[in-house]
């Protein structure tokens, strides 16, 4: 055994530096008798002489032996070595105390990998803190996108950034070229994206100067990934050309594998800066990031885009009246709202690695009764106190470091396993991993959890007195063991405390979660199948071409059987769209202004398919449909004559919506909206409908003003659509007879993204989904780690107590008033620690208000029903102490020790 | 533990005992009880060491590297353990030895005129 060869090798050098020191006091010794002889001594009184003149020898040596220091490393490699050994007497004990530290200490490296990919590393770019991310403000509250007018003008005016560069949101593209069209998600940038961000492509070129220009911009960039699936990673891509949406696109480059920005992009495809939308203002329409000026700070750069936007207002009051630029680092904007989750978890592994340092120290507190005898030795044979507790926290430390090492490979694990939902609960451009800032936040938990769990338990056991442990068996040192079971009884009090504030916080979130599920959406998510489907301008680029599209599109699909409804729409449910100032007839109320409206256009099937109940008035029929996709035309046709200004449209151009019931509220303030008018763009549009409100922006979102109208005017001025089918069979069997439908009309088109309403909605939940069950599963894990904690502290004591239950049991006392004495000792503790946690529930449920839904921070239900959880299970834990102590025969009980 | 001593011997003030360890090396190498012969005869027998008080100092010296230790044999063919100077305890030996001269003159400035005065 390499370990016992090592410890014997100390002390055999120990040994030789005593050895050395008596050797040399005897050559002292020996020269001073020599010199006594010379000096005519006898033999007798030059030895007696010598040892005068010498001292006394004992206290030389001692005195010198305190002048031996040992360096730390020796003096940590020989209390290490007497660690272990004292460990391998008790694998029981180590095991169990390895396992909890490992437990506790995994959990954290785990979640601190997370953080330190998301939070503390910085974003993968050149120089990441020079980069910024643009808004625009509105009268309505909120964080805009940018509109593509404004942002040239902060481009050509700012003085504070090196370079900025706009960037659309990413959409799925079909993708022609060999066989059936399949999918790719594109973004849209400005040429200078690459260089904005300072990464090069791995292969091949960036966009160069003027390639974002009209004409110019049919090349492509790869991702690293996309080109390895869909291209084996053939070098030879470059020059070969990829269709996107009709579209013809060169690949010019290839970027490094490390980048995914916008995360899960594949293609990145310049803009036509020429294009009309860069022209218009009013709308918020492209991403901006700019990287800042070396030296520049964000506040001057805030000022710089603000001023700007001052200047545009005044320049433009038709759109960009209370229009402001605002700025972020980009990586606040990338993290958003995950810090915040992310940092409730760390919050809640810390507690339950608290809980697990407890129950070390309760395991210690116990094994030092058994230790007592040899601690005492050591005290007596000259270990000062430093000493003794520098020689448990050793141990200590052993144990957590083992620990640790154990934890980090169930970290490696868990977070192999969590790899694939990290990315949909936490937006991360860093890989998730275990590196050298983890490993060191690791060695220093191990560091902190042998303190915790070692410190109170060394400092008792050394403040024993040496002569009564000495002397007496370990049950005998009474006040000791009663000062010992205090401190214990404190350290389960609070592990119950922090496991109920644990379990509390997961049954909030799990509420959360099963409301965020079953809420109200204002439509019927069952069977109900979307499909994105997007026309591109190069094939139709009419109305015409686009009507006919969609008219045969719907043709087709009613006869696909298992599906009973069909609708078409720009937007589906939840996930957002477009809003619009407006401007509500016969009310000049300015405070209107400051509402948004959102709107939607819809075949009139639609609120059938999706189960919207009407209110008042009726629903948008054919003729609506008909009459605004013409009215639509004309106003598209007026509006390109009239360039950039706002033309008066001819009065036959009206077109008709419906509107949600907040949106009459809002709007109409109690008065009736039917046949009442608004204007939306130059244009009366006539309310002819409501319906029961519909959450278009989220789960979460409270409903709000929303209007319908035909899209035939989507037709008119092109856009993405949503293809939505109610069936009567599971949807998933339906895609592939759609596929076929969508493909005989064009086979150039890809069934993109198709979800059920149901994907749609746990895409929404996915978020709450995961912290629900990383939180529930540390408030487990906790919960365990207590009730073992209580159970091995109530057998301890009944251990402990043998000898008393045992006289008391003699005297007359009957097994239930034993049993109730026990039970009295254990319901104290579960009381005490149920008190204590719901103190600490309260005080920390707050902090996760915002991660709730439909949910209060000191819900009833959850408090109570986890409260007595708690309860149950911890009398089941120290019920089955108690229980042996009634078995506990008086006469033996007495005999023992 | 405080020895009788007979008049005219001296105690060692707290740190003198280094200084006079890494004086006596000065010489070259020696015991342990080379040292202390050395120290009584330079003293003219007027610092008399306990000799088992110079193994805990020789220890301190041997901590802060100022000398160093080797096993040899002796004039009369004993085996004992050298100490001999390290360049460090030169330095420190030239450190102390002006600290000691202005030590010593600083307490004689403070007490002659006291003893001109009684006298």
């Amino acid at each position: 055994m390499g370990l016992r060869r090592t410890f014997s090798k100390l002390r055999a050098l120990m040994h030789s530096k005593v050895n050395d020191l008596a050797e040399e006091i005897q050559s002292h010794l020996a020269m001073e008798e020599a010199d006594n002889l010379a000096l005519g001594m006898s033999l007798e009184e030059a030895r007696i002489a010598a040892k005068q003149r010498f001292g006394n020898i004992t206290l030389t040596q001692e005195r010198t032996r305190d002048m031996w220091t040992w360096t730390t490393l020796e003096l940590l490699k020989m209390d290490s070595l007497y660690g272990i050994r004292q460990l391998r007497r008790s694998p029981g004990f180590a095991s169990v105390a390895i396992l909890t530290l490992a437990l506790g200490i995994g959990a954290n490296t785990a979640i601190f990998s997370i953080v330190n990919a998301v939070l503390l590393q910085p974003l993968p770019f050149a120089a990441p803190d020079r980069l910024v991310s643009g808004f625009e403000t509105e009268s309505a509250p909120g964080q805009y996108p940018v509109n593509q007018a404004d942002y040239l003008d902060w481009q050509a005016r700012n003085h504070s950034f090196d370079s900025t560069s706009g960037y659309s949101w990413s959409r799925p593209y079909s993708m022609g070229g060999k066989g059936e069209a399949a999918v790719a998600t594109a973004t849209e940038v400005q040429a200078n994206f690459f260089e904005t961000l300072g990464i090069a492509p791995a292969l091949g070129r960036a966009f160069g100067h003027g390639e974002d220009s009209s004409g110019n911009n049919h090349v492509a960039v790869l991702s690293f990934g996309f080109w390895k699936s869909q291209f084996g990673g053939d070098r030879s891509i470059i020059g070969k050309t990829l269709t996107l949406d009709a579209e013809r696109h060169t690949v010019i480059g290839v970027m490094p594998p490390t980048f995914h920005y916008p995360s899960g992009n594949d293609v990145w495809i310049p803009f036509n800066m020429q294009d009309k939308a860069f022209s218009q203002r009013g709308n918020h329409g492209i991403r901006v990031l700019g990287r800042m000026k070396p030296g520049v700070t964000l506040e001057q750069a805030r000022k710089d885009l603000l001023n700007i936007s001052l200047q545009l207002e005044k320049q433009f009051p038709d759109g960009n009246t209370n229009v402001h630029a605002g700025l972020l680092p980009l990586k606040d904007q990338l993290v958003g709202d995950s810090k915040h989750r992310l940092l409730v978890l760390l919050c809640a592994v810390g507690l339950v690695l608290l809980i697990s340092c407890v129950n070390v120290a309760n395991l210690l507190l116990s094994r030092a009764a058994g230790r007592q005898r040899e601690i005492a030795l050591r005290a007596s044979l000259g270990a000062g106190r430093f000493r003794l507790v520098l020689q448990l926290i050793t141990e200590s430390l052993l144990l957590s470091i083992t620990g640790a090492a154990i934890g980090i490979a169930g970290a490696w694990w868990l977070l192999r396993l969590l790899d694939s939902v990290t990315t949909a609960f936490v937006p991360h451009l860093n890989p998730v991993g275990i590196d050298a800032r983890v490993l060191l936040f690791t060695l220093l938990l191990s560091v902190v959890s042998a303190l915790l769990s070692g410190l109170a338990p060394a400092l008792q056991v050394s403040r024993a007195n040496v002569n009564d442990s000495l002397k007496a068996g370990a049950q005998a040192v009474v006040g000791l063991a009663g000062s010992r079971q205090t401190l214990r009884d404190v350290l389960v009090l609070s592990e119950i405390g922090i496991t109920l504030a644990l379990l509390v916080g997961a049954g909030l979130l799990l509420r959360s979660f099963v409301k965020l599920g079953t809420a109200n959406i204002g439509i019927n998510p069952d069977k109900l199948l979307t499909v994105n489907i997007s026309l591109p301008d190069a094939s139709y680029p009419a109305f015409p071409d686009r009507r006919r599209f969609f008219d045969a599109l719907a043709q087709r699909v009613k006869h696909i059987p298992g599906i009973k409804q069909v609708a078409i729409s720009s937007e589906i449910p939840l996930e957002g769209g477009s809003s619009t100032y407006i401007v509500v007839d016969g009310n000049s109320d300015p405070a209107l202004a400051n509402n948004l409206l959102g709107f939607n256009y819809v075949t009139p099937g639609y609120f059938d398919t999706f189960c919207i109940p009407l209110l008042r008035g009726r629903r948008l029929n054919a003729s609506d449909y008909e009459h605004d996709g013409i009215a639509a035309q004309r106003a598209n046709q007026i509006s390109q004559a009239a360039g950039n200004q706002s033309p008066k449209m001819p009065p036959d151009v009206t077109y008709h919506a419906v509107i949600g019931q907040t949106a009459a509220r809002v709007f109409w303030k109690g008065k009736d909206p039917l046949g009442h008018t608004f204007h939306w763009g130059g244009v009366p549009v006539v309310i002819v409908g409501i319906v029961q409100d519909v959450k278009e922006y989220g789960l979460r979102a409270e409903p709000s003003p929303q209007a319908y109208f035909p899209f035939s005017i989507s037709q008119a001025f092109g856009g993405g659509s949503e293809l939505i089918l109610r069936t009567s069979v599971p949807p998933a069997l339906i895609v592939p007879e759609l596929r076929r439908a969508v493909q005989g009309l064009d086979p150039g088109l890809a069934l993109l993204h198709p979800r059920t309403m149901q994907d749609v909605i746990g895409d929404q939940t996915e978020d709450t989904r995961m912290q629900t069950l990383l939180l529930g599963a540390f408030a487990v894990l906790a919960l365990i780690l207590s009730a073992v904690g209580l159970y091995g502290v109530m057998s301890y004591t009944v251990t402990q107590r043998t000898r008393e239950i045992g006289i008391r049991m003699a005297i007359g006392a009957s097994a239930g008033d034993v049993l109730r004495m026990i039970l009295m000792h254990g319901l104290r503790l579960t009381l005490g620690g149920i008190a204590f946690g719901l103190l600490l529930s309260f005080a920390l449920t707050l902090s996760i208000t915002s991660l709730l839904f439909g949910t209060s921070p000191f819900d009833p239900v959850v408090f109570l029903g986890v409260a007595t959880l708690l309860a149950v299970i911890t009398t089941i834990a120290f019920l089955i102490p108690a229980r042996r102590a009634t078995i506990i025969d008086p006469t033996q009980a007495l005999r023992a020790d | 533990m405080r020895k009788r001593r007979s008049s005219g011997q001296l105690d060692l003030v707290y740190g003198a005992l280094d200084i006079l360890i890494l004086r006596t090396l000065v010489w070259g190498p020696t015991h342990g009880h080379g040292i202390a012969k050395s120290i009584e005869r330079l003293s003219e027998d007027a610092l008399k060491v306990e000799h088992g008080s110079l193994y805990p100092a020789l220890q301190r010296l041997l901590q802060e590297g100022w000398i160093k230790a080797s096993w040899g044999i002796s004039d009369n063919n004993q085996r004992a353990k050298f100490y001999r100077l390290t360049p460090a305890g030169k330095r420190k030996l030239i450190d102390e030895t002006s600290r000691w001269d202005r030590f010593v003159s600083a307490v004689t400035g403070v007490l002659r005129p006291a003893e001109s005065e009684e006298s």
